[in-house]
């Protein structure tokens, strides 16, 4: 083949191969709404959701100060009984760890209680190896598979990461000049991402960094108010709360469109909060103005 | 005195400036000697112009064409070039790397400053000095002659510490970067200022963290809110001790620095189930609250919108979209529906009751014959109850009276779907 040739077939190859490069679009379709707990206790301004691949579900129902338990297989719903303790008051934010526990961080208690299976409190997460281990005000947090917690401290403007135990084993500085974060995600190769929707940004750390670099520049041209992040499969998620939606980015930092919208009936939101995303890809989103659960079944084209 | 470089510059441009009618002559084909007199037959009124005392140069070399077309042009006043591009060819104002540039220049509305043919005032602008700044900043020069405490370079004008186009050196158009601006004219080695600053030193900080540069009602300048530990000059409340190495640190970080003299504040700030992000984040109290003095109420950094807008600048640029504007975002009163600290309502709402919290403006809503409150579900979530937010958004729509949809009727039927067609 002629020089000439050689680059006619590699740019029509290039441009065939183009279209399996782009961002695959999200679609969600609403499966279900969930209102009440099992004794038809209507949820009140939920936050939190976590969910993991056996069907388990657990609510956080902020407004009336309780955790709700449900279980989804075959894209039915059952259970929903209550768990209401003393020591958090007003749950907000979930994480499930390898153990099965529950953390809860709590908004009034300013602290993660875990809270096991069976619905008793084991304590709060103590923080272990920083100077003041007092003044850490979780504003966030996630757990990966190995139970480590990535928490993001409010007073010290650092995502610390702590064994399973609290001891601080590594700390990242968030940038501070013009910025304040409100949630972090952690993916399975630990690169943490941190959201900041007041200089409407996210950014990301690897696993080995020693300081965050910034992959997105001007989230708020498309979204208006970020305040949850979720990573799942390569993509990153993030809640608009003010805007009623979900924008979705790639982890190298593309946009790569928006889902959901305004709205009261089911399949729509009003203030969204934390969501969770399944290994089977069904999406658990609190709707918390709304006050309830919604799940919608995520497709990928 | 003018250095060699810049005198033969000017040579140069002495020598060229006359070749331009002729140029100008050519290149339209006139008739000798009517190279800019032609304009004249017809714009009779440009006599007048040229006898004012500042004319811009190239009508006063009659060289109309430098700026229109004088045949046909696809611009305004048969002007060569869009809007201030046509400025832009000769007059290059802003520095590269500008870390500040003034809204008219950004928007290339020299016009709105600058005559472009002829004025009475320095620099073709159209009213003279502080006078034409005053037309935006009307508030800032009225506040400033008002002042007990007055800054003499306001009186002296404006460019004093501004630059009028664009500044690489500072923020807000300032010629230098602060505090150098400053200690260009107040020395800081003299025993007075260590004095009047209680003996810290503060040559390298920011002065107008404590000073209101355009003056104030108070004595030294300091801004028209001041923070008692600094009004009575015991900055050791807040600082460790004058003089000592470490003298600007503060004795504790965020809440806990406040704590000190706010414990019951921020007791029952963090009492509430809700806490506001930047109460907590930080530096904290300080994220909009100035620690030494401001010209805001209650020691804000600034006017409620610029504090409240630095974060949720979209919810008030919804407002700036929407046909109908609800009055207190118009005022800044953001704090008439929202406890900036802390609440157990949602939206960190000032009350628990929507219809009773908009009530308190709209009376008529009392009256209003809908069904709204706890009795009245929501047909479109059990677990709602009607209130006035389920029709309307208060920050605005794109349709009127901040309704959601364009029409009444449209709302009503996602209710009353029994008289949807």
């Amino acid at each position: 083949m002629t020089n000439a040739k050689t680059r006619l077939a590699l740019s029509l190859a290039a441009l065939l191969a183009a279209p399996a490069a782009r961002a695959q679009a999200i679609s969600l379709v609403h499966v279900a709404s969930i209102y009440e707990d099992e004794k038809d206790r209507p949820l009140n301004k939920p936050e939190g959701v976590v969910c993991d691949d056996q069907g388990r579900v657990v609510i956080a129902d902020t407004g009336n100060g309780r955790l709700v338990t449900l279980s989804f297989a075959n894209k039915r719903v059952t259970g929903g009984a209550e768990v209401r303790l003393a020591q958090l008051p007003s749950p907000a934010e979930l994480q499930l760890d390898p153990k099965g526990n529950v953390l809860v961080l709590d908004r009034k208690a300013r602290k993660i209680g875990r809270v096991d299976a069976a619905g008793q409190f084991q304590g709060f997460l103590e923080v272990k190896g920083v100077p003041s281990p007092s003044s850490v005000l979780p504003a966030a947090f996630k757990v990966d598979k190995s139970g480590a917690v990535y928490l993001l401290d409010l007073t010290s403007v650092k995502v610390l990461v702590l064994d399973p135990e609290g001891s601080v084993t590594r700390q990242l500085d968030l940038p501070r000049d013009g910025a304040l974060f409100t949630d972090l995600a952690v993916d399975p190769a630990g690169s943490v991402y941190a959201l900041d929707p007041v200089g409407s940004t996210i950014w990301v750390a690897d696993k080995a960094a020693s300081a965050f670099k910034l992959l997105v520049r001007g989230v708020k041209e498309v979204v208006s108010f970020p305040t949850w992040l979720t990573v799942s499969r390569g993509r990153l998620l993030v809640t608009d709360q003010n805007g009623h939606g979900l924008a979705v980015f790639g982890i190298d930092g593309s946009y790569q469109g928006r889902l959901l919208g305004l709205g009261w009936t089911d399949g729509l939101v009003y203030y969204p909060a934390q969501l969770c995303i399944s290994e089977a890809e069904d999406l658990f989103l609190a709707d918390r103005y709304n006050s309830r659960l919604q799940i919608f079944s995520m497709t990928v084209k | 005195m003018i250095s060699r470089p810049a005198l033969v510059l000017f040579a140069l441009a002495a020598l060229a400036s006359p070749a331009a009618a002729p140029a100008q002559a050519s290149k339209f084909k006139l008739k000798a000697g009517a190279a800019g007199a032609v304009c004249l037959d017809c714009h009779g009124d440009f006599q007048d112009v040229l006898k004012k005392p500042f004319v811009h140069t190239p009508v006063k070399a009659k060289r109309c064409t430098d700026c229109h077309s004088p045949h046909a042009s696809g611009f305004k006043k048969l002007l060569s070039a869009e809007g201030n591009r046509s400025c832009a060819g000769c007059h290059s104002v802003v520095p590269d790397k500008a870390l500040s540039t003034h809204k008219p220049v950004a928007e290339g509305t020299c016009m709105g400053c600058h005559e472009p043919h002829a004025s009475a005032a320095k620099f073709n602008l159209k009213k003279p000095g502080n006078e034409m700044c005053s037309s935006c900043h009307k508030q800032v020069l009225e506040a400033a002659a008002k002042a007990k405490a007055r800054h003499r370079p306001v009186e002296q004008g404006c460019t004093t510490c501004h630059d009028p186009h664009g500044s690489a050196k500072g923020p807000s158009l300032l010629k230098q970067p602060l505090p150098a601006l400053c200690t260009g004219c107040h020395k800081t080695d003299k025993p007075i200022f260590a004095k009047q600053h209680v003996g810290y030193g503060v040559a390298k900080s920011d002065c107008t963290s404590c000073h209101a540069p355009h003056g104030s009602k108070n004595r030294g300048m300091l801004a028209d809110t001041v923070h008692a530990p600094v009004a009575k000059g015991m900055c050791n409340q807040c600082h460790e001790p004058a003089g000592t190495p470490g003298q600007l640190k503060t004795k504790a970080v965020g809440v806990q620095l406040c704590r000190g003299c706010h414990n019951q504040k921020v007791n029952a700030i963090l009492d509430k189930g809700r806490v506001h992000v930047p109460v907590l984040e930080g530096i904290a109290c300080l994220n909009c609250h100035a620690p030494h003095a401001s010209s805001g109420k209650g020691l804000l950094r600034g006017g409620t919108l610029s504090v409240c807008g630095k974060c949720h600048g979209d919810t008030l640029r919804r407002q700036e979209r929407s046909p109908s504007k609800h009055q207190p975002i118009e005022i800044g009163d953001c704090t008439s529906c929202h406890d900036p600290h802390s609440g157990n309502a949602s939206l960190l709402f000032v009350g628990a009751n929507v219809v009773d919290m908009c009530g308190s403006c709209h009376d008529w809503l009392k009256h209003s014959s809908h069904p709204m409150g706890e009795k009245a579900k929501d047909q479109r979530n059990r677990n709602l109850r009607l209130d006035c937010l389920s029709c309307h958004r208060a920050h605005g729509t794109e349709f009127k009276k901040m309704l959601l949809n364009a029409t009444q009727s449209e709302m009503c039927v996602k209710c009353h779907k029994q008289y949807q067609r």
